[in-house]
């Protein structure tokens, strides 16, 4: 599922195809954009009213393919980079896919790259065909040209000698070989709750059995939260540890009091002021 | 010396430039507080096109949305006056907002505030989550987009929400790869189309799995993840190595209100907004008068409806000292409904939930 995955289901996909006869007529807009999100770039930038007008703007952005020229306007705009303009009316046996390319190196025209699907694995080769620059979205527009079966497929690409944006095969995660594990009876050591003063998980959890449960109270006991950052950071964590070993709801837990200074100053500064 | 404005506005981000803007076209008097040295807040690390409608400057990448409404409040002139390099670090009860401005201590005390002063980042408990290279997504974002450092060469990001799927994405425009992104939940918090863009490149995204520990010697070589069941216990023999020399925690924001506890703001935990955030009402105006709320501070949502929620605060916060131009209704009805579309689909749900729970008389 795409919640799940980030990836499109080839049904979202298909259902979102145009007819034949549409394909084969020429260049359109393949607005990949499955989710309601508040967003209507797309509908508000067409020329040709070809994106129907957003009554509310969570729509999912519904198309008019008789409208559609396939300009690519909407494609440059789009926030979420999920427009492509597809064009199979060659009828040669090859297609092409107009991809928003925000990485640097940008390709040459003529250039050959490595066609990429939707979930980034390499299926086959592309030759760069147009390289459209725009000031105002300041949005690359790549054309590449692939096979004809896969114009549905391809979505990225890679470009070849070392300059791949992403090399998958890099990022592959090996399953861990088990190996002996003695880390977990020192975890709480090793795991910093407040970084400004050091203080351990293990401190604060000796402290709430000790019978310290409020914020304030492990504050004043340990230190935890009196460092630069005033407890932003630790405050929620220790909060939550109490919610853990009390079982009361974090709603509860009082966050330590806020006085000023909001950071740590040296007195010096409170006797300096401006004497304009 | 006292310093005396008709509104302070703490925070020169999305909402905070907002509402400064606002409420200076409407004729009041406005000081800008910007703890760093430029405004922007995150919209000067956002280098991806905004989502949303023309009104919110969608299609339009967050760094020029920030010039935009910066030059805006330039053209003020002397109505608008930023301090840079200025945290606001008490707010009393009398109604004095004490200030670090560039070293220097000073006393603020204005007619109304506007406190828009954004979200910090949640972190993770895991072992050895001290060693370095182990990041907060923004503080990625600002090594790579602000200072132009790379962060490191192989990162596995921690969170598929909208912030780790852009930070994954920007990491991969600069030139680092990412070996996966890691999310608790079962499926991707942040939009679809953010999850297919970095897909395509080739980044695995891995739901239902956790972070069990860093290990390295200096630094961090490695980390071991797991498939996690529903109450985020890891299932034995699922463990993985993955071999990365960075970690990019980005497990969600939480308001930074400090300074409304300070004020004596009635506070409610709403964990659909990230924490803890002030009750208000529909001026955007905290328990305590004269206080008013707009951005990430209020509950965390995108930058879009700050933008709009930190309009609506200075234009309210304007009009309550009588600075009320002809179009207050018009713009006010229409922050509403910008407000509403915005939060209307079921990508915002938990939104609805959280702000369901915020309302005060």
């Amino acid at each position: 599922m795409l919640i799940n995955t980030g990836v499109p289901t080839r049904e979202q996909i298909e259902l979102r195809l145009p007819s034949p006869e549409r394909r084969a007529r020429g260049p359109y807009a393949m607005v990949e954009c499955f989710q309601e999100i508040p967003c209507n770039p797309c509908s508000t930038s067409c020329p040709f009213d070809a994106i129907l007008p957003m009554g509310d703007i969570n729509e999912i952005p519904a198309i008019d393919l008789d409208r559609c020229t396939g300009c690519g306007i909407c494609a440059g705009v789009c926030p979420g980079l999920a427009i492509f303009i597809i064009d199979e009316s060659k009828g040669d046996g090859t297609a092409s896919v107009t991809i928003p390319y925000e990485f640097r190196p940008l390709p040459e025209k003529g250039e050959m790259v490595r066609a990429v699907n939707r979930e980034g694995d390499v299926i086959g080769d592309a030759v760069v065909t147009r390289v459209l620059l725009s000031k105002k979205t300041k949005t690359p527009l790549v054309t590449v040209r692939v096979a004809d079966e896969h114009v549905h497929e391809v979505r990225f690409f890679n470009l070849i000698d070392n300059k791949t944006v992403c090399d998958k095969t890099s990022s592959k995660i090996e399953e861990e070989p088990k190996t002996d594990d003695t880390a977990c009876a020192t975890d709480d050591d090793e795991i910093i709750l407040c970084r400004c003063e050091g203080i351990t998980l293990r401190t604060i959890r000796d402290l709430i059995r000790e019978g310290y449960t409020t914020v304030d109270e492990i504050k004043r006991i340990s230190r935890a939260g009196m460092g630069p950052c005033q407890a932003r950071t630790c405050g929620p964590l220790i909060a939550s540890e109490i919610a853990r070993m009390t079982g009361q709801p974090v709603a509860e837990i009082q966050p330590s009091a806020h006085r000023a200074p909001v950071k740590p100053m040296p007195i010096e500064f409170f006797l300096g002021g401006d004497s304009e | 010396m006292m310093y005396k404005i008709d509104l302070v506005v703490i925070g020169g981000g999305p909402a905070g430039l907002m509402a400064a803007n606002t409420a200076a076209e409407a004729g009041a008097e406005v000081l800008l507080l910007e703890r760093d040295g430029h405004l922007g807040g995150q919209l000067v690390k956002q280098t991806h096109k905004f989502f949303g409608s023309e009104k919110q400057h969608a299609s339009v990448r967050g760094i020029d949305i920030s010039t935009m409404l910066g030059d805006r409040l330039d053209s003020f002139g002397d109505r608008a006056t930023v301090w840079k390099n200025a945290t606001a670090i008490g707010f009393y009860e009398d109604g004095v907002i004490t200030v670090d401005h560039d070293g220097v201590y000073k006393k603020v005390k204005p007619k109304r505030v506007v406190v828009a002063t954004g979200a910090s980042e949640k972190f993770l408990s895991f072992p050895n989550n001290d060693l370095p290279g182990i990041y907060g997504a923004g503080a990625v974002q600002t090594m790579m987009n602000v200072y132009g450092i790379r962060p490191g060469h192989r990162v596995l990001m921690i969170g598929a929400g909208n912030i780790g799927l852009i930070v994954s994405y920007q990491l991969m425009q600069a030139g680092v790869s990412v070996a996966a992104i890691v999310e608790g939940l079962p499926k991707i918090g942040g939009y679809a189309v953010h999850a297919g863009k970095v897909r395509r490149a080739g980044v695995p995204i891995l739901t239902s799995h956790t972070i069990l520990r860093a290990d390295g010697q200096e630094s961090v070589e490695r980390a071991t993840i797991a498939r996690i069941d529903r109450t985020w216990n890891a299932i034995p023999e699922t463990e993985r190595t993955i071999e990365c020399d960075v970690i990019c925690i980005s497990v969600g924001l939480t308001p930074l209100a400090e300074l409304l506890w300070q004020a004596g703001c009635e506070m409610r935990y709403i964990p659909a907004l990230g924490g803890s955030v002030p009750l208000r009402n529909d001026c955007l105006e905290t328990t305590v008068k004269g206080v008013y709320v707009a951005g990430d501070v209020t509950g965390i949502e995108e930058a879009s409806a700050a933008m709009v929620e930190g309009h609506l605060a200075g234009l309210e916060a304007a009009a309550s000292l009588g600075f009320k131009s002809d179009s207050y209704d018009a713009e006010r009805k229409d922050c509403m409904e910008q407000l509403t579309a915005l939060r209307s689909g079921p990508t915002a749900e938990k939104i609805r939930t959280g702000l369901a729970c915020t309302a005060c008389l």
